[in-house]
C-alpha cells in the first residue's frame, strides 16, 4: 500500500478548531549510560492537531514520553506550554500542567465503579462531610466527561465488567476530568477490536476539534494516515523528519524510520549448520502464539522479530512450557532425530534468558558465584546428605566468569553491584554452566551498554560455532539482522513470514511486522 | 599519605563510594551485636541480682529458651523463603496435648514423643500445601492453622490439663537432655541451611522466587518442606514443654508467644523479606528474647509492660533490618 490515503481522514477543517494549548519541546537531550536516548529533539504541537510519533523500538519514543510525564528529566532543552517555560520534574507536575497519558496497559481499578474510576485521581474534591464522598456530584461530573467522548458506558458498572475499549474511554475521561489538555496516546489500539478502534478514532477527532494537544504514538503507519495531522519520525534519539502527514508517502516514512542502510553482517558467515534439533508444529497458547510452525538446526541462530505485543516472549514461554500450551507438538533431540517431548522438557534442559533480569533473572542480593551455580546446583551436591561443595562451586563460577568476561572484583561481589552488561553476562554464565544445546534468549542485550552488547553477541557466535542452537528475540533491527541465520516474523501471535539471510532487509522486517504488505522502499 | 581536608575528601561524587566501602565493615561486625548484648545483660544481672550467675540459673534459662528457640528456628526456615509461619506455638500445644494424652493413657514413652513430632509434621505439612501448592498467602494459612489448632486443643482436652504422665518421661527429658536437643537442633538446622542443597534452595527462593523458578529450582517442593520442618520443630518444642511441665495444658503455647518466636528470628538477623538469616543468630535471638522477659520479671516491672518492651525491641530490630536492606549496595 504505497498510495497516500489523504481522503480517508474526514473533517480536517482548520476553521473548526478552537485556539487551545500549545506545547513546545525545544532541543531536548537525554543521555543514559552507554546510549544517547534523545538528541536535541524539537517538536512543536499546537492544540487542535494530532501529532503522530513513530519510530522503531529504541528510537526514543518512550524516553520522550517519559520526559513529558515527569519520569525522566532531560539533560538539556526546555519545555514550554502556552509560551511559558515549565519544569516537569515529577508525574504530579506533569498532571498539574494538564499532561495525561492514555497508556498501553490500561489502568483501571477492577472493583471501583466507572464514575469512581474516572474521578479517582482527585477524590478529595468530592468530599461533602468528613470522609464522605458525594456520589451524586461525582456521578454527574463523570457523566459530563463521558458525554464529551460520546460514550454510553454505564456509570455504575464495575471496572472488571468493562471491555478493553471501554476501559480506554474511562482512562480518557479520567484524563479530561483532571484538566488534561495535552493527551499522550501510547499505542492505544494494540488490544482493541476493529470497532473499538473506529470508536477511539472518532473520540480522538472530537478531542482534536475541542482544541487539545494530542500525541499519538504507534508502530502502525496506517494509523498515522488515518488519525494524525502531522508526524514526527524519531530515529536513534533524533528527529529524522517531521511535517504534515500528507507530505509523506508510507515508503518514505519507513525509510526515515530505518535510516541508513544495513551494515554488513558480522560473524554469521562461515558457520556450518547441523541437523534439525527442534521441530515445532502448530504450537498454540491461550492467546499467543497462534499455530506456530518452525524448526531449528544445530548451531543455528533463529531470530524472532515482531513489534511489541506481537507475542514474541509468549512464543518462547509456550515453547519451554512456562505458559500453557493448548495445542501443538514440540520435537527435540540433543542427538539424532527429534522426538516429541513433554511440555516442560525444554525448560529443564535449555538455557532461558528472560527479558527482565531484575525481575526473574538474578538473585540480586546474592554473590555472583551463587547466581552462576544456581542452575546446576545438583551437580555440586554430594550423594549423601546433599552437601554442596562450595569450593568447587566457586571455582567453576570463576571459570565461567572468565569465559564470558564478567568484569567484577571477584566471584563474591553481589549481583546488584554490577552494571547491566555484567549482570547479563552473569546470567549467560549461569546458563552456560548447564552446558545446554539450546539457548533461548529474550532481549539478550536489553539495557546494556554498547561494549557489553558486542561482547554478548560475540559469545553467542562462539557458542553457535560450537554447535549450540539459539532462539533469540530482539527489538533491535540491527542486532537481530546481524545475529540471526534466519528470522521468523510474528504479528498478532502468528508467524507471518520466515526470512533467510539473503532476504533480510530493514524495510522488509518492518513492513512484515506492521502490515504484512511489503512496502518496498523506492 | 598526604592528609586531605575533609571537604576535599568528601566531594559529592566520592561520598557514595565512601559509604559503600564503610558498610561491609559494619556488616561484618554485625554478628557481634547479639552476643555482646546478651553478655552485657548477663553481666549487669550478675552484678545487681544476688545468686544470678549460678550454673543452676543459667541452665534454667536455657530450658526456657529451648522451646522458643526451636520454634524460632523452624519459623526462620520459612522466613528465609520469604514466607511467615505464625502457627508455631499453637501447633506446639496441639502436638503436646495429643502426645501427652497418648502417653498418659498407654504409658508408651517411646511413641508418645514421636507422635508429637508427627502431629507437628502433619500440621506443618498442611501449611506447606496451602502456601506452596495452593499459592495461598502464608500469613492467612498459618493464622488459620493457628485458630484450628486452638479448636483441636480445646476439643481434645475440654480445657483441662493433661496429667498422669509417668515421671520417667520428665526424668528422660530432663534439663540436660532438653538443652542437648536444643543445641543439636541448632547445629543440625544450621548445617542444613548453610551447607546443603536444600538450604541453598531456601535462600534462593527467598532472594527472588521468580528467578528461582526460571532457574529450574524446585520452589514448591522446597517451600512445602520448609513449612513441614517448621511444624516438626513445633512438635519438638511440644516435647520439651511437656517434659519441663510434667504435663500438657491448653494454655502452654498462648497466641502471644508467636511474637517471641518471630522476634527471636528477626532479632537473630532473619530478614522479614526473605533470603537472609542464619540459625546461630536465631538461637541467640531466642536467648535474648527470653532474657528480656526474665529481666522485666526480676526488676519487678508489672507483667503488662512485658509486651510493651518486647514490642519495642522487635520494632527496633525490624527497623534496623530495613535500614540495612534499604542502604545502597
Amino acid at each position: 500500500m504505497t498510495q497516500v490515503p489523504t481522503s480517508s481522514t474526514p473533517a480536517r477543517d482548520d476553521t473548526a478548531r478552537v485556539a487551545g494549548p500549545y506545547l513546545e519541546l525545544n532541543a531536548i537531550s537525554k543521555r543514559f549510560p552507554g546510549v544517547q536516548a534523545l538528541r536535541r529533539v524539537t517538536i512543536h504541537a499546537p492544540g487542535g492537531e494530532v501529532m503522530g510519533l513513530v519510530g522503531v523500538n529504541g528510537a526514543g519514543k518512550s524516553t520522550l514520553m517519559n520526559v513529558l510525564g515527569g519520569i525522566v528529566r532531560p539533560d538539556e532543552g526546555s519545555i514550554r506550554i502556552d509560551g511559558q517555560a515549565v519544569e516537569i520534574d515529577s508525574p504530579r507536575a506533569a498532571a498539574h500542567h494538564g499532561i495525561a497519558f492514555i497508556q498501553q496497559e490500561i489502568q483501571i481499578f477492577q472493583h471501583l465503579r466507572v464514575y469512581e474510576n474516572i474521578l479517582v485521581g482527585e477524590l478529595e474534591r468530592w468530599r461533602v462531610a468528613g470522609p464522605m464522598l458525594s456520589r451524586k456530584a461525582m456521578r454527574s461530573e463523570a457523566a459530563k466527561h463521558l458525554a464529551k467522548l460520546g460514550s454510553a458506558i454505564d456509570l455504575d458498572a464495575r471496572g472488571e465488567a468493562l471491555v478493553v475499549g471501554e476501559k480506554q474511554m474511562v482512562q480518557i475521561a479520567r484524563a479530561l476530568s483532571r484538566g488534561g489538555r495535552i493527551l499522550l496516546f501510547d499505542e492505544p489500539t494494540s488490544s482493541l477490536s476493529a470497532r473499538e478502534k473506529d470508536n477511539l478514532f472518532q473520540v480522538i477527532r472530537n478531542l482534536r476539534a475541542s482544541g487539545l494537544v494530542i500525541f499519538y504514538i504507534t508502530h502502525f503507519l496506517d494509523e498515522v494516515y488515518e488519525i494524525c495531522d502531522k508526524v514526527t519520525v524519531l530515529r536513534d534519539g533524533e528527529v529524522a523528519v517531521q511535517g504534515k502527514v500528507d507530505d509523506f508517502s508510507k515508503a518514505h516514512l519507513v525509510q526515515h524510520m530505518i535510516g541508513r542502510e544495513i551494515e554488513g553482517a558480522t560473524g554469521a558467515q562461515g558457520r556450518r549448520l547441523g541437523d534439525v534439533v527442534l521441530e515445532v508444529s502448530h504450537l498454540t497458547g491461550t492467546r499467543f502464539p497462534q499455530d506456530a510452525n518452525f524448526c531449528l538446526r544445530r548451531g543455528e541462530i533463529l531470530g524472532v522479530w515482531g513489534v511489541l505485543g506481537s507475542g514474541r516472549s509468549e512464543l518462547l514461554r509456550a515453547l519451554i512450557g512456562i505458559d500453557k500450551v493448548r495445542r501443538g507438538t514440540i520435537a527435540y533431540a540433543e542427538e539424532g532425530a527429534p522426538q516429541p517431548v513433554r511440555a516442560r522438557h525444554l525448560f529443564h534442559t535449555v538455557g532461558y534468558i528472560t527479558e527482565e533480569r531484575h525481575l526473574d533473572g538474578l538473585f540480586l542480593q546474592m554473590p555472583l558465584w551463587k547466581n552462576i551455580s544456581s542452575a546446576c546446583l545438583r551437580a555440586f551436591a554430594s550423594r549423601v546428605f546433599r552437601i554442596l561443595r562450595v569450593r568447587r562451586e566457586m571455582a567453576r563460577a570463576r571459570e565461567y566468569m572468565a569465559e564470558v568476561d564478567v568484569k567484577a572484583v571477584d566471584e563474591n561481589m553481589l549481583a546488584s553491584q554490577l552494571s547491566g552488561g555484567n549482570q547479563q553476562k552473569t546470567i549467560i554464565a549461569k546458563w552456560l554452566m548447564k552446558q545446554p544445546r539450546l539457548m533461548i534468549m529474550d532481549e539478550p542485550t536489553k539495557g546494556v551498554d554498547v561494549g557489553a552488547k558486542q561482547e554478548i553477541q560475540k559469545i553467542i557466535f562462539e557458542k553457535a560455532s560450537s554447535g549450540v542452537s539459539f532462539i533469540i528475540v530482539s527489538s533491535e533491527l540491527d542486532e537481530i539482522m546481524s545475529l540471526s541465520d534466519r528470522i521468523i516474523v510474528l504479528r498478532g501471535g502468528r508467524i507471518v513470514s520466515e526470512l533467510t539471510r539473503e532476504q533480510f532487509s530493514k524495510d522488509r522486517l518492518m513492513s512484515e511486522s506492521i502490515s504484512g504488505e511489503a512496502t518496498h522502499a523506492a | 599519605m598526604r592528609a586531605m581536608p575533609i571537604s576535599e575528601r568528601a566531594t559529592p561524587e566520592e561520598a557514595p563510594g565512601l559509604r559503600t566501602r564503610a558498610l561491609p565493615t559494619l556488616r561484618r561486625l554485625r554478628w557481634l551485636v547479639l552476643p555482646v548484648a546478651i553478655a552485657l545483660i548477663l553481666l549487669t544481672l550478675s552484678l545487681f541480682v544476688e545468686n544470678f550467675a549460678t550454673a543452676n540459673n543459667i541452665l534454667n534459662l536455657l530450658v526456657q529458651v529451648a522451646p522458643i528457640g526451636v520454634m524460632a528456628m523452624g519459623a526462620a526456615l520459612v522466613m528465609i523463603t520469604g514466607g511467615i509461619d505464625v502457627s508455631g506455638p499453637a501447633v506446639m500445644t496441639t502436638a503436646a496435648v495429643i502426645g501427652a494424652d497418648y502417653m498418659a493413657r498407654t504409658g508408651d514413652l517411646v511413641f508418645g514423643p514421636a507422635l508429637m513430632i508427627l502431629v507437628g509434621l502433619l500440621l506443618g505439612g498442611v501449611n506447606g500445601i496451602g502456601v506452596a501448592f495452593l499459592r495461598m498467602v502464608a500469613l492467612v494459612v498459618t493464622l488459620s492453622i493457628m485458630t484450628i489448632c486452638s479448636g483441636i486443643v480445646t476439643a481434645w482436652t475440654n480445657g483441662q490439663s493433661v496429667v498422669g504422665l509417668s515421671p520417667d518421661f520428665s526424668a528422660t527429658f530432663d534439663r540436660t537432655t532438653i538443652i542437648v536437643v536444643f543445641l543439636s537442633l541448632t547445629l543440625l538446622l544450621g548445617f542444613l541451611l548453610r551447607k546443603t542443597l536444600f538450604g541453598r534452595w531456601l535462600y534462593c527462593i527467598g532472594a527472588n522466587v521468580r528467578a528461582a523458578r526460571v532457574t529450574g529450582l524446585p520452589t514448591r517442593g522446597a517451600t512445602f518442606a520448609a513449612y513441614t520442618i517448621s511444624g516438626a520443630c513445633a512438635g519438638v518444642a511440644g516435647i520439651m514443654n511437656t517434659a519441663a511441665l510434667s504435663s500438657a495444658r491448653p494454655g502452654m503455647g498462648p497466641d502471644t508467644q508467636i511474637l517471641d518466636v518471630v522476634s527471636a528470628a528477626v532479632i537473630g538477623g532473619v530478614s522479614v523479606n526473605g533470603g537472609s538469616g542464619n540459625i546461630a543468630g536465631v538461637a541467640l535471638g531466642a536467648v535474648l528474647i527470653v532474657m528480656i522477659s526474665n529481666v522485666i520479671n526480676l526488676v519487678g516491672v508489672p507483667d503488662y509492660f512485658t509486651g510493651l518492651i518486647k514490642g519495642l525491641v522487635i520494632i527496633l530490630a525490624i527497623g534496623l533490618d530495613k535500614m540495612r536492606s534499604g542502604s545502597p549496595s
